[in-house]
């Protein structure tokens, strides 16, 4: 497919969060504000490029048997580099990521778009792929952020919004609120698409380690 | 003793590992379904988690801290949790075949899971010794089992509802997981209550 | 200033070298050798894990008759006396057919015989209304008719026929899948050739039943002393029928006042 069309199918049509159902452990547990989803967001599309294109331009000297370790210990070292960054120049946000920053590694999104599109294509089209995926996650964990803080809190990026005003819920910025937002979220997107945004099999099936057990029926998608 | 009873309490109820920490997710999303699959699932959590904080632990104490290279955690804990899962599954199969039947498939998932790494690195990040950081591993697989087990009732029961179609499949479930990690707020005084 | 390098680039190195030594002899000197007959069998047999041979599902089944050969091969009810055939071509065994079973359900308690004593507004399930006060029925051990059976039938040989359970005696293949999700007992595995049968479950005296059921078995003995081949014998107030010395003649059936005795 087209360049523009790879960047634009990670925003929409095979959003990484709302779609695919990738990386739903940082989507809950970092957007209890929207600049620590933003952050997070930022991070793993950095740690995303950085190991699409090495893996593109690593995949004919990597043996097949050893793929999938060779891949961990790839973006393992990209997370690293770029959970020092972090600590270095935003510690804020690396005390606010906690131990999630570190856990980029095991991101399924990662590891799956490693398998489904960088170890087939080349390198110019694995980094807009990259840049496509990490802006819709960014995205999406911003939109989850935003959601959480405003109605947990009353503030949206640390300006007061309805914080003097009106009393906030503050459940919304614990455990149960990132559930139940994440929970509309998905099924407000279902209904805007009208059902076309489920998950198929063809999607970044690959990659992710439940494939042999996950029926994609579960997760309201049809078999195919 | 006290320690390690306020660490299994905080670990399995207060701070539940899914329900609090948003830790493995996706199995508990994906494996909750039948209540067998959720049981097996949580056992080999539980063993994996075990395991891998034996052979982590005492890598990064005497290893990585010693040589300044603390910083290589991520990438070592990784590997060595991805071959250790391997060499158990390829063990398992060959000498206990009925222990690699009921709990074989849910190895791979595990291995490059939240849970398990996360496990790890919240044993080093909370500064625990090696026997507390083995109870507080045995006590997160625990957590993760409790979790999975309530739910997959949960759901058993939901599917006998009728539910708005945009809401069926996962929005569903996650929302009865939001209501599920409420009654798990509860536990918030308990450590307190008990113990002090 | 090498050192700041050198240590870990090489721990690393070592750590992956180790595990990639390891996991290569593991699998070279652990590797299970795949037994083919197994796999073979497996493929042969239905796959519906029903228990009906006595084993732990299908895989245990088929591995159980490569590995002993005293194993009989007729075992299988759903995959019928074909499967028996293939398996023992596979295994060079003796071939014999398979006793052919099939369910029946032992209560006629339809809405005209009987009544409901509760409007039950909770999880409409067999098992989880049996939990409720004994459930819906005016009898103990009434159909209750919320199908637990119907949904474990893989066969789509048990369906709901005015509010009781009802077995399609072409379709059913004596698996025994429903026999163990009915929360009072009623269905049982007979063998095809046996015909006839009481349906009615409920030890309560005859008259008991009759206040509350007009098809319960009111255990007369009628049909005991009508059967000449002493098939048929109330014990524990329910008239029941030995499927070894049952002929089919259909005596007790004319014989019966309530009408409680069936043939298929």
């Amino acid at each position: 497919m087209n360049r523009l069309a790879i960047l634009k199918n990670g925003l929409l049509k095979e959003n990484p969060v709302f779609v695919l159902l990738l990386g739903t452990c940082p989507s809950l547990a970092v957007t209890t504000m929207a600049v620590n989803g933003l952050g997070m967001g930022v991070s793993t599309l950095m740690v995303l490029l950085c190991s699409n294109i090495a893996i593109a331009a690593l995949k004919d000297f990597i043996p097949d048997k050893v793929r999938i370790p060779a891949f961990v210990v790839l973006i393992a070292g990209f997370v690293t580099i770029v959970g020092l960054l972090v600590k270095a120049y935003a510690p804020d946000l690396d005390l606010a990521l906690g131990i999630f920053l570190p856990l980029i590694v095991v991101n399924c999104i990662i590891l799956g778009r490693a398998e489904m599109f960088a170890s087939k294509n080349g390198i110019v089209d694995s980094a807009l792929d990259a840049v496509g995926m990490g802006l819709g996650f960014t995205m999406a964990l911003f939109i989850i952020g935003s959601i959480r803080e405003l109605l947990g809190s009353g503030m949206w990026m640390g300006i007061p919004v309805t914080a003097g005003h009106i009393e906030p819920i503050a459940i919304f910025m614990l455990a149960p609120g990132g559930f139940f937002v994440y929970g509309c979220m998905i099924a407000l997107i279902g209904k805007l698409t009208k059902g076309k945004s489920v998950k198929k099999k063809s999607f970044g099936c690959a990659g992710c380690p439940s494939a042999g057990i996950c029926n994609p029926s579960d997760k309201g998608g049809s078999e195919s | 003793m006290k320690e390690m009873m306020i660490i299994l309490v905080s670990v399995i109820l207060v701070d539940n590992f899914v329900l609090s920490k948003f830790l493995g997710i996706c199995p508990f999303l994906g494996v909750s379904k039948k209540l067998d699959s959720a049981i097996g699932m949580s056992l080999a959590v539980i063993f994996v988690m075990t395991i891998a904080t034996l052979v982590t632990y005492p890598i990064y104490d005497k290893l990585l801290v010693p040589n300044d290279i603390g910083y290589l955690q991520t990438i070592v804990f990784i590997l060595v949790i991805a071959a250790l899962v391997q060499l158990v599954e390829i063990t398992l199969k060959k000498y206990v075949p009925a222990l690699y039947r009921a709990l074989g498939v849910y190895l791979p998932l595990i291995t490059t899971n939240c849970a398990v790494l996360g496990v790890t690195l919240l044993n080093i990040d909370s500064g625990y010794t090696y026997i507390q950081s083995i109870v507080n591993a045995v006590g997160a697989g625990i957590g993760f089992m409790l979790a999975m087990v309530l739910f997959s009732g949960v759901r058993q029961t939901m599917e006998q509802s009728d539910i708005p179609v945009s809401f069926r499949g996962v929005p569903s479930v996650l929302i009865a997981a939001s209501i599920v990690s409420v009654s798990f707020m509860g536990f918030a005084g308990i450590v307190d209550g008990l113990f002090r | 200033m090498i050192q700041v390098y050198m240590m870990p680039i090489t721990i690393v190195t070592v750590i992956g070298l180790i595990s990639a030594v390891v996991l290569t002899f593991a699998a070279k000197f652990m590797a299970v050798t795949v037994n083919e007959d197994v796999a073979q069998i497996f493929g042969i047999l239905p796959g519906v894990n029903c228990g009906a041979c006595g084993y732990a599902g299908c895989e245990e089944y088929a591995r159980q008759l490569s590995e002993d050969r005293s194993v009989k091969t007729n075992l299988c009810s759903p995959g019928g006396s074909d499967v028996a055939r293939k398996i023992s071509t596979i295994l060079g065994t003796d071939f014999e057919e398979v006793a052919a079973k099939y369910a029946i359900v032992k209560c006629s308690g339809t809405p005209d015989k009987t009544d409901y004593v509760m409007d039950f507004r909770g999880l409409q399930s067999c098992s989880a209304n049996k939990l409720f006060y004994r459930g819906r029925g005016a009898c103990f051990k009434a159909c209750l008719g919320y199908g637990d059976c119907v949904k474990a039938c893989k066969y789509d040989a048990i369906g709901i026929v005015d509010g009781v359970a009802v077995v399609d005696r072409e379709r059913c293949v004596g698996c025994g899948m429903c026999v163990s999700r009915c929360p009072n007992d009623l269905i049982g595995i007979i063998p095809t050739a046996s015909r006839v049968f009481v349906s009615c479950s409920s030890p309560d005296t005859g008259a008991a039943k009759r206040k509350i059921c007009k098809a319960g078995c009111i255990a007369c003995k009628k049909c005991e002393k009508v059967c000449e081949y002493d098939a048929i014998k109330v014990t524990g107030n329910l008239a029941v029928i030995d499927p070894d010395k049952c002929t089919n003649c259909g005596a007790c059936i004319a014989a019966c006042p309530v009408q409680v005795i069936r043939q298929y």
